[in-house]
């Protein structure tokens, strides 16, 4: 079931920057849709994140976006245009980050995004000169003469989020944008998209599994599991669904989950801490139950845009 | 120079992608210094002595068929696994999104791995002369006949790449295509020396036509039969190239 809810967001129709509908991927040999059935809008200036799980064809659904792969049925429309009858159109307006690393990785830093500007329609001169800018944009000065084959994964992720920006396309795609960046990077590129959103009204759509800290600049969020949308909106809007509960952290050494009585669900979090998504009438009598010496450490706030993933992720699973 | 939606001109595509696959130097020379000159000498050396006393021609057919050998391996090998490579890290799919041709990107790498193959080529040229003891006699027609010569091997080279799964597959491809060109007519080995079975066949291999183009314009005499290697090469390029961009996945499906 789809939750659409647009909060306080009123647009027209020609803001529309991507228009999806009924978008159907099956890759060839496979029986099961990556994508199934995706609808959705994106409009002009807005923030847009992309959540779901691992498998839920977030990927699938931007690289169709970007024209690298075609949609079984359905369509994709950008700024009124198919995308498969545009790809000109698709390649000017859109700067596209891969997940994977891939770039022309026999070139420096330098000449990848000299090249990468000029190719994209800038002069000589202005291809240096937006190289400079996004050399120091993106924190790259270090690594500006070593090719990039030669540096770090995050120094990469960084140079592929200049590339992606280079000569100020209206609308960037990217794909795990803080993937494997220490928390200092994280900030440097949440600050640099809001930007860039903010002062040249790039549309930015993202995927991403850092739904804490990309609440930060998020104005709209799908969220995905199993191929299918199964809530978009306004973060505050979506979040009312689940603004009932609160985020319960436990830190223990246990391997087993918890126990604190029946209709507490706990999940494991990647750092190891235990989950659960409290109703806050339930809270006093699960701060009576808790033994707080069984426990390391122990967390208790409102919940995030993960936690309205998680539950929406939970209930689509039932 | 930008066409009305910011896209470049075919030529300045082509001279940026050039640039970037010229880049390539920077890992691929060691393998040149090994496979583009030191095996084609390897081979001149062995050869030349197994039938130094078969004549000059048999020698002459020794440097020139190392001569397509180096380019062979320069050129056919090189661009096969450029591609192949460019397909399985995702390179592809990153130009795929940059306001370029498909074509521009094909033909700058052909050009560029013809221009760093010059250098392997200059070398089994002259050091294999001495070696051989055969005497050059170039011709001008050479500036013509070595891009001729190399263009069609490496689109053969960017074919194996672009229909190859992985880039294991595509030199394994393109190690056998080497092989199977080089054995069929007359390229190595005098026609009078080779079965007729490979003489007939040696007509479908564009390093027959390439062997003997060279032999022309590197030892002389240029004769009409020139016309006909150099309308075969440059056909089979043209065919090739053309069913190259047809067939590159610039998608993933």
């Amino acid at each position: 079931m789809e939750h659409e809810l647009t909060g306080q967001v009123l647009r027209g129709e020609h803001d529309i920057v991507y228009e999806l509908r009924d978008v159907v991927m099956v890759y060839p040999g496979q029986n099961e849709r990556a994508n199934d059935g995706i609808s959705l809008d994106i409009h002009r200036g807005e923030i847009f994140g992309i959540l779901g799980d691992n498998g839920a064809g977030k990927t699938t659904l931007v690289r169709q976006m970007v024209n690298l792969l075609q949609p079984t049925s359905g369509s994709i429309r950008l700024f009124g245009r198919h995308v498969a009858d545009d790809p000109l159109g698709v390649t000017t307006r859109v700067g596209f980050m891969p997940q994977d690393g891939a770039v022309l990785d026999s070139l420096t830093v330098d000449e990848l995004l000299f090249v990468t500007a000029h190719l994209r329609g800038a002069s000589r001169d202005g291809a240096r000169r937006e190289r400079d800018r996004l050399i120091e944009l993106w924190d790259l000065t270090a690594v500006r003469r070593r090719p990039c084959r030669h540096i770090s994964g995050g120094q990469l992720r960084l140079a592929q989020l200049a590339l992606a920006t280079a000569t100020a396309p209206p609308v960037v795609i990217l794909d795990e944008p803080t993937a494997n960046l220490d928390p200092q990077r994280r900030r440097l590129v949440w600050k640099n998209l809001r930007q860039l959103n903010r002062d040249q009204g790039t549309t930015v759509i993202f995927i991403t599994h850092d739904a804490v800290e990309a609440e930060k600049i998020i104005e709209r969020v799908a969220i995905l599991r199993a191929g299918r949308v199964v809530a978009i909106g306004v973060p505050a809007s979506l979040k009312r669904v689940v603004d009932r509960q609160v985020r319960l952290e436990l830190e223990t050494g246990a391997e087993d989950p918890p126990a604190l009585g029946t209709g507490f669900r706990f999940r494991r979090l990647p750092t190891g801490r235990w989950l659960a998504l409290v109703g806050k009438d339930q809270l006093p009598e699960v701060l009576q139950r808790l033994d707080l010496e069984r426990y390391d450490d122990f967390r208790i706030y409102s919940c995030t845009l993960e936690d309205l993933y998680l539950h929406y992720a939970e209930r689509a699973g039932d | 120079m930008t066409d009305r939606r910011g896209r470049q001109a075919f030529a300045v595509q082509l001279a940026d992608l050039l640039l970037v696959q010229l880049a390539n130097w920077r890992w691929g020379w060691r393998s040149m210094v090994v496979l583009g000159m030191a095996a084609p000498l390897l081979s001149i050396t062995m050869l030349g002595i197994l039938i130094g006393d078969s004549g000059v021609l048999a020698l002459e057919y020794v440097l020139v068929g190392n001569v397509v050998l180096a380019l062979m391996f320069e050129n056919q090998n090189k661009v096969s696994s450029n591609f192949a490579y460019m397909q399985a890290k995702g390179t592809l799919r990153f130009v795929a999104t940059l306001p370029v041709y498909k074509s521009a990107l094909i033909l700058a790498t052909v050009v560029a791995f013809l221009l760093l193959a010059l250098p392997a080529v200059v070398v089994t040229i002259v050091a294999g002369s001495r070696i051989l003891d055969v005497a050059l006699a170039p011709s001008p027609w050479v500036l013509l006949v070595v891009p001729l010569c190399a263009i069609p091997l490496a689109s053969i080279g960017a074919l194996v790449g672009s229909i190859a799964r992985t880039p294991e597959e595509a030199g394994s491809l393109s190690l056998l295509l080497t092989l199977l060109l080089l054995s069929l007519g007359p390229v190595l080995v005098p026609p009078e020396r080779l079965p007729e079975a490979l003489n007939v066949a040696g007509y479908a291999s564009p390093a027959t036509y390439a062997a003997s183009a060279l032999r022309q314009v590197l030892l002389g005499p240029v004769s009409g039969r020139l016309a006909l290697d150099l309308s075969v090469l440059a056909g089979l390029s043209v065919v090739v190239l053309w069913f190259v961009e047809r067939r590159l996945r610039w998608r993933v499906n």
